[in-house]
């Protein structure tokens, strides 16, 4: 019978699965795993939030800034939030050691400050904007440019018509 | 002769998910079926006008596990449609790829569960090993093993590049020789198979047509239907599908379409893989739909599946609506089973390779 000969040859090949949890599974590099958060390069657009179909990602404003949340149990690895992202500040990991126990499962929460940052001119309160959305902006920065980010679309209006003497 | 109902489910009648027949039996044989549907009702479609356009990729991705890349690649169509967006051409001939090798894995997994229905239970091993060449591939390339997340509006959001290529390629090669070698001559020889197989569940050309059948189910009563060469859409019109016909339109035809079809799909891949065009990934960053309606439809692993949308100019769609081939080739059951062994009936069921949590969603 034909299939004896297949039947040979898989039982010379030994066992088709991988030995994990007692030896390394492979984990491709575009595996999509448990979100990350760089709350360093986020400028605070909420599309991450609002392309999320888990309804996994929260932002909420407070005094301090732009607090992100995220509850990776209703995150269904989509990848969605990251292709959206302007900055790639949210991206999808490929660490898939979700396991935990039921009574953890509330816990499965990061939570990030995204702080607000004051224009260096007149002290107002801006929204987040790090260096990643400058470099995607501009494509690349100058001293003068650099300057400017960091100030209020007020001051820098009048640093661009009036001059420096602000 | 003893005649008397039997109720066959609604759970595990062939694959695990729920159907519920009500089957007249006359001796051994079946005489009439009675289908009650709708166990596994969700409310998807309600829930899409609930989600904006974004969200709605994922949900509808998960609308069943073994399309799951037809659907949102209907959707993304539509969308497309309604807002007059070009696909770039690298996006067409990706988003081919990622349709053919679900459709690969989906085949495969049926004509498994075929052998597993037999009790050929190490054939059932062999060709889930064989398929989880292409499952590796998937979770390789697209980084999942079921549901690619391939599709986008305007595009895909993955992308294969040269190291890429070769190693899926890789993958095909390996994959092919096991098939074209071992499985099909197999299915083709094998006295279990087709002792189970031939000559049960006959559904003839044109009773497929009358019943408004689809995909491999008609291709095995030799109607010679696909979307990809009647239709075509993305770039199947360069790629000169072979639309694969058996004629006699038993359980066993059915498998081997499936079969041959994997081939193709191999083939297909492979096409696209050498061709593929430099050029962007997507049309543009943030879509913006009007109002508008459209109809599109794609070859999904189990035939036509049609979607209807409409737009009413915010992100969130007024109506999303689809049909799939199941909920014919479901209702076809009855003029497949008449007749044939009680013992049979689950074969028969997974012939049509049913998709219940697409038909009910
Ligand atoms: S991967 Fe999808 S579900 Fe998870 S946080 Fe991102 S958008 Fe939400
Ligand atoms: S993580 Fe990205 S998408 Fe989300 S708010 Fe920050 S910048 Fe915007």
């Amino acid at each position: 019978m034909a299939f004896l000969k297949i039947l040979l040859d898989n039982l010379r090949k030994g066992p088709a699965t991988e030995a994990f949890p007692f030896g390394e599974a492979t984990t491709p590099d575009a595996y999509r795993g448990k979100v990350t958060f760089d709350e360093t390069s986020c400028v605070g657009c909420n599309m991450c939030e609002h392309v999320c179909a888990g309804g996994a990602i929260r932002f909420s404003e407070k005094e301090d800034g732009l607090h992100f949340l995220i509850w990776h149990n209703t995150c269904i690895s989509c990848g969605l939030c990251a292709h959206y992202c302007p900055t790639k500040a949210i991206k999808l990991s490929n660490n898939w050691h979700l396991s935990h126990l039921q009574e953890e499962k509330y816990e499965q929460v990061d939570h990030a400050v995204v702080p607000y940052r004051e224009c260096t001119s007149c002290g107002k309160r801006l929204q987040p904007g790090g260096p990643m959305l400058h470099q995607l902006a501009f494509k690349g920065a100058n001293p003068r440019s650099e300057r400017l980010m960091n100030m209020c679309p007020d001051c820098r209006r009048k640093v661009s018509y009036i001059g420096e003497a602000v | 002769m003893k005649s008397f109902d039997m109720p066959v489910g609604p759970l595990h009648v062939s694959l695990e998910e729920p159907m519920y027949f009500r089957i007249h039996v006359e001796g051994e044989q079946v005489a009439g079926i009675e289908i009650t549907a709708g166990h596994v009702h969700r409310g998807i479609e309600y829930l899409t006008a609930k989600r904006n356009i974004y969200q709605n990729l994922a949900l509808i991705e998960r609308v069943c596990s073994l399309c799951s890349n037809s659907h949102p690649q209907a959707y993304c169509m539509g969308l497309e449609k309604i807002a007059g967006i070009e696909v770039p051409e690298r996006a067409q001939y990706l988003r081919v790829i990622a349709d053919e090798i679900k459709r690969a894995a989906s085949n495969m997994f049926n004509v498994a569960i075929l052998a597993h229905i037999v009790g050929f239970e190490s054939l059932f091993m062999h060709v889930m090993e064989a398929r989880e060449i292409m499952q590796d591939t998937k979770e390789t390339v697209f980084g999942n093993r079921m549901d690619l997340a391939a599709n986008v509006i305007g595009g895909v959001k993955f992308d294969i590049d040269e190291a890429g290529a070769a190693y899926v390629i890789g993958q095909l090669n390996r994959l092919e020789p096991i098939l074209v070698k071992e499985i099909i001559p197999l299915y083709e020889t094998n006295a279990s198979i087709l002792s189970r197989t031939r000559g049960v569940g006959v559904i003839n050309r044109e009773q497929c047509i009358d019943y408004g059948l689809m995909g491999p189910v008609a291709r095995g009563s030799g109607y010679a239907y696909d979307v990809r060469t009647a239709a075509p859409y993305a770039v199947y019109d360069r790629l000169d599908v072979e639309v694969i016909t058996y004629p006699d339109g038993d359980v066993w035809s059915r498998a081997m379409v499936r079969l041959r079809e994997v081939v193709e799909a191999i083939r297909l891949m492979r096409l696209c893989l050498r061709e593929l065009p430099e050029g962007p990934l997507t049309a543009g960053p943030l879509p913006f739909i009007p109002a508008g309606e459209a109809i599109t439809k794609v070859e999904a692993p189990r035939g036509e599946l049609i979607y209807y949308l409409k737009t009413d100019g915010t992100d969130i769609p007024a109506r999303v609506k689809w049909r799939v081939p199941t909920y014919m080739n479901w209702d076809a059951l009855e003029v497949m089973m008449v007749g044939d062994r009680i013992s049979d009936i689950p074969l028969i069921v997974n012939s049509i390779d049913p998709c219940i949590s697409c038909t009910e969603r």
